[in-house]
């Protein structure tokens, strides 16, 4: 964002985009992730990714669109996410989440919601959970659906999670 | 600005990411995905710039500007792996077993060289202890040196060591993976067999000597003695490995280092056997009946340090095998 400004101080500017880039490094990839997982079905490629990415993000998340490829093609190591290139027309490559990368983008939104939560004060600004769509695991910040109301364990650490449901009246008692 | 102008620019961004790239991933044919799914992109991307919908020569410079520097994109493939003291956790393992086998290539060398120029007896003891000391350091901390370097930039470019393997290899792996298949064998049981059958054959035969011993001198029988032993006792581990088959690693490792201790321990008779060319039977009576000339001792000399040397190095083959089978422990 920073190194668009002109006419900057450039130790101060060069300081701020190193720490900026830190910052982006990890959330661009749980936005990418966020994005590809909303086309489940359908499967996204790479231009559409960069697309929404400024979109939704309201062009405040800028990474360099080359860089996206590097990040899907670890993403897809890791077997967060599986590709499919298109085998007429333009042969674009789409990606879809797996099963096994849904599990991790759960647990790993649930855990930025949280850390944000946290965080917010020392920033003084309030960010809503939407704890009524949502619970989030005590014990790991797992993110659940509570619309899946057969749902007792959390998927990832295996924690109860009757009870804190009981509490939001979603369970008899 | 003209199509051929616009691909052209297009072109020479991606032929500057491709030389950007990092040699594993040129290596594989992948990276022409990679360069076609950038192509793509920077055209998508030049139409959406561009008020008409078509590319325009200033809407596909803008689209590559939005792409980043090649350079940049490189860096972000070589972002691989996960940093620990400089090398990356995953070559970590390599690193360590790379190490492992030259440290005892060179600490099996500088002792042969040791029990060598013992037998010699050139050197006083004092000498060759420092000798060896000194030769031991400098070769370790030289190779230590020479090898950390490597995989330092190895790391920093991203490699794994699987883009280290050949591609016929990556490609038995996947199959074997794929099928759900044990790993490979790692011995042929009938060939072990065979070959301790042989060597123990023979070894009976240097030990009961049943052939007329009036030809050869008493201590080249006697030798041939020590010689039969070890071969008897090496016959029979190759045997037992025969029989074990391709099972229970650990134990093919502790035999891999009784084989090694056999090997070291033929080492100084074949020095005797090299410092003593007149019991040799070549060069005995009843086989020659002339004085040998001192140029047909030095060529049997020859000869004979080419043997030990070979001895040494098969005990390098021994190591190397030691530290394969920890893998097929694993799996």
């Amino acid at each position: 964002m920073i190194k668009k400004v002109k006419g900057m101080d450039s130790e101060f500017q060069e300081y701020a985009s190193k720490v900026e880039s830190e910052i982006n490094r990890g959330i661009s990839t749980l936005c990418i992730l966020s994005i590809i997982s909303q086309y489940a079905e359908d499967g996204i490629y790479g231009y559409q990714i960069s697309k929404d990415l400024h979109e939704l993000t309201n062009e405040m998340l800028i990474i360099e669109e080359g860089t996206l490829y590097p990040i899907l093609r670890k993403l897809e190591d890791d077997n967060i996410i599986k590709s499919e290139r298109e085998k007429a027309g333009r042969k674009r490559k789409f990606y879809y989440i797996t099963e096994h990368g849904e599990k991790v983008y759960n647990y790993l939104s649930g855990f930025y919601s949280k850390l944000t939560e946290a965080i917010a004060p020392l920033f003084d600004v309030i960010v809503d959970l939407k704890q009524s769509k949502y619970l989030y695991c005590p014990a790991c910040a797992n993110k659940i659906d509570i619309t899946n109301l057969d749902a007792k364990f959390c998927d990832v650490c295996g924690h109860y999670i009757e009870k804190d449901l009981k509490e939001r009246g979603l369970r008899n008692e | 600005m003209s199509e051929t102008s616009m691909q052209n620019s297009v072109k020479e961004f991606l032929k500057d990411v491709k030389k950007a790239l990092p040699d594993w991933l040129k290596d594989k044919k992948e990276h022409k995905g990679i360069l076609a799914d950038l192509e793509e992109h920077i055209w998508e991307k030049a139409r959406e710039l561009s008020e008409t919908g078509q590319p325009t020569e200033e809407s596909v410079r803008k689209a590559i500007d939005h792409m980043g520097t090649p350079q940049s994109i490189a860096k972000e493939y070589k972002r691989r792996g996960t940093p620990k003291v400089y090398i990356t956790a995953e070559m970590w393992p390599l690193y360590i077993k790379v190490l492992t086998v030259v440290f005892a290539v060179i600490i099996v060398l500088n002792a042969v060289g040791l029990v060598f120029n013992v037998l010699s007896g050139t050197v006083d003891l004092g000498q060759l202890i420092e000798g060896l000391a000194n030769g031991i350091q400098l070769g370790l901390l030289f190779s230590f040196v020479i090898i950390s370097i490597i995989f330092v930039v190895l790391s920093m470019e991203g490699y794994f060591p699987e883009d280290l393997k050949s591609k016929k290899k990556l490609k038995e792996e996947k199959k074997r993976i794929a099928a759900g298949k044990p790993p490979k064998v790692f011995i042929k049981p009938v060939g072990e067999i065979i070959g301790g059958g042989i060597g123990l054959i023979v070894g009976i035969v240097f030990l009961v000597q049943p052939f007329p011993t009036y030809m050869f001198v008493a201590d080249f029988l006697l030798l041939l003695r020590f010689f039969g032993i070890l071969m008897i006792i090496g016959g029979l581990v190759d045997i037992t490995r025969g029989v074990i088959g391709n099972r229970n690693p650990g134990t093919h490792q502790v035999i891999h280092v009784f084989k090694i201790l056999l090997k070291i321990a033929a080492i100084p008779f074949l020095v005797v056997l090299m410092n003593r060319p007149e019991i040799f039977p070549w060069f005995s009576t009843p086989w020659v009946f002339v004085g040998i000339p001192a140029e047909f001792y030095d060529a049997y000399r020859i000869g004979m340090i080419v043997l030990i040397v070979i001895v040494a190095l098969t005990t390098i083959d021994d190591i190397y095998k030691i530290i394969k089978l920890e893998s097929y422990k694993l799996k």
